[in-house]
């Protein structure tokens, strides 16, 4: 049974316990980024920062698997204030473009239906960055491979939940099997939406052909940054071979025109 | 369609040199074998000249993709799956199924290679010449030639099959663009060597010419079609950095001028070497800004 997690960022306070939790199970180092090392210390120093916003990191990358998103809705006078938020990671896509793309197989979908990034096979080649509808997967400089979150690969395989989840202090992050997930995600749209949450919809079920890691949004995916309507890119596949194959037929049959031996051309040009 | 997305930063002096100087080889490897396939003895040189450019262009490629990797030192993963041993191949990858045609294109063009050497008497060690002709080079120029059109297509085909919002929206036209560039650059590259040998005022160049004209022409409808297609999405090509290098360079200098200039020239009579030379260049820088102006664009 694929295994998945819920994320409803209705009840998320944007407290980022998931994202230091996903830190330390998984022992990511600080975004290289984001720290410079003082030279007389050797202390590292916390530079920057967005500056703007509570929102820390900014977007994911391959240290920081685990990103909480925060967005601050001011109205003009900055008098009154919304805040969402959304704890963002890898969606281990059901039909996932990163994998499709992998040229050496490094990344794969497990028995859990996680899609993990083999780092002993990984070449660096960066196909899988833009094919990720997401904009999840990330290369390092400091390994020259990908990495991504895993879905706690190691803690889903020996009967654990994801540390994030696990650490989630409101239960806004839920890990479990992908169909029970959607009951849960179901039944609490549903109470949201009697309440009077018109814009909240479920992100994630029909998406890039369905997330195993999906989200209840109180508003439309855009202003979680999220993409509206995201394709899995290798349903290109067929048209664009197609395309190309014509015209290298065309090519062919130009080059059929010209290169045949033809008598009567001779004879004009030999004629004058 | 998604803002969403990451760019690979791909360096251009690797990845976008690499998809021309594959296509170039790729395309002039096409029209070698298809002068071979479709011609008779006066085609043969161009097909000789062809498969002279082809293998040493090829050798090149390589070097720029493994240098571009993250782990240059793993590039053999593309075709040995570490975690099993058994080939690697990943059908829905343009990146895997292209370095296997890259691999295959490479042997082909070798073997053609070899066989211009032992025909021109260029190489005398004899258990070789016994062997060479064992193969047809009818059977390995159609190989290789298919190929080859992958090598020069596949690159489109990738390209296309991203999230990156210049890419994606460009499908499925891409692929298309970079064989009729390829070819275009092929012919180029072959008119360049025979104006090297005074041979322009041969029949097999005016018919090198008209095949070059086809295939612009064709190149040209593309890129229309391929920036009416994307739509909004054609954004980074019509203002930013690479607006002046994808109209002024590789619309411009590098399909319209040679049409004009190939067109011109058409008439009989006899053949201005500087002009075939200057034609050929254009062709080829041109299909250069091509694949930079579009590698680039789609990373912004």
């Amino acid at each position: 049974m694929a295994k998945g997690m819920f994320v409803d960022t209705s009840i998320c306070t944007g407290c980022k316990a998931c994202q230091v939790a996903c830190k330390e199970w998984n022992e990511l180092a600080p975004e290289p980024s984001h720290f410079i090392q003082n030279p007389a210390s050797g202390h590292l120093l916390a530079v920057n920062f967005t500056g703007n916003s509570y929102d820390n990191t900014g977007k994911l990358s391959a240290t920081d698997w685990r990103h909480v998103r925060f967005i601050e809705q001011l109205n003009e006078s900055r008098s009154e204030a919304h805040w969402l938020f959304m704890s963002d990671s890898c969606k281990h896509c059901q039909d996932a473009g990163c994998l499709n793309a992998c040229p050496t197989n490094a990344i794969i979908r497990t028995d859990m239906g996680n899609v993990f990034v083999q780092q002993d096979t990984c070449i660096g080649c960066k196909y899988c960055i833009p094919a990720c509808p997401f904009g999840v997967i990330s290369f390092s400089e400091q390994t020259g491979t990908v990495h991504k979150c895993t879905l706690c690969n190691d803690r889903i395989h020996n009967g654990l939940g994801t540390a994030c989840a696990k650490a989630c202090p409101t239960g806004s992050i839920q890990f479990g099997d992908v169909p029970d997930l959607k009951a849960k995600a179901d039944a609490r749209l549903a109470q949201l939406k009697a309440l009077g949450a018109t814009e909240a919809s479920i992100y994630g079920y029909n998406e890039a052909g369905g997330l195993n890691v999906f989200y209840l949004l109180m508003n439309t995916p855009s202003v979680y940054g999220q993409p509206v309507n995201p394709v899995v890119p290798q349903q290109r596949l067929v048209l664009s071979s197609a395309a190309t194959i014509l015209t290298a037929l065309a090519a062919g049959v130009a080059a059929l025109v010209s290169f045949r031996e033809r008598g009567a051309k001779k004879r004009a040009e030999v004629a004058p | 369609m998604s803002f969403e997305t990451q760019a690979p930063d791909w360096a251009w002096y690797f990845v976008a040199l690499y998809f021309f100087i594959g296509g170039t080889a790729a395309g002039a490897y096409f029209i070698g074998s298809l002068a071979e396939l479709f011609g008779g003895e006066s085609q043969r040189e161009i097909s000789r000249i062809a498969f002279y450019l082809a293998f040493p262009l090829i050798l090149v490629t390589p070097i720029l993709l493994i240098a571009d990797l993250g782990r240059p030192e793993r590039f053999w993963h593309l075709f040995v799956y570490v975690n099993g041993g058994q080939p690697s191949f990943n059908f829905l990858s343009p990146l895997s199924v292209g370095s296997w045609a890259l691999l295959l294109f490479g042997g082909m063009a070798f073997l053609s290679f070899l066989d211009n050497l032992v025909v021109d008497g260029r190489l005398k060690f004899a258990p070789f010449a016994n062997l060479y002709n064992r193969i047809p080079r009818r059977l390995y120029g159609l190989v290789g030639s298919l190929a080859g059109f992958f090598v020069a297509g596949y690159t489109g085909v990738l390209l296309n099959l991203t999230a990156r919002p210049l890419w994606a929206a460009s499908d499925p036209l891409v692929g298309a663009l970079f064989v009729a560039s390829a070819g275009s650059a092929g012919a180029a590259a072959i008119a360049l060597v025979m104006a090297w040998r005074k041979m322009i005022s041969n029949e097999t160049f005016a018919q090198l010419e008209v095949f070059d004209r086809i295939v612009m022409i064709i190149e040209l409808v593309l890129v229309v079609a391929m920036i009416v297609i994307a739509g909004q999405f054609a954004a980074p090509l019509l203002s930013g950095p690479y607006a002046f290098m994808f109209w002024g360079g590789a619309v411009l200098l590098g399909i319209l001028i040679p049409l004009i200039l190939n067109w011109t020239a058409r008439r009989p009579g006899p053949t201005s070497s500087n002009l075939v030379v200057l034609t050929a260049i254009l062709v080829l820088f041109g299909g250069v800004l091509l694949r930079i102006s579009l590698v680039q664009a789609g990373q912004l």
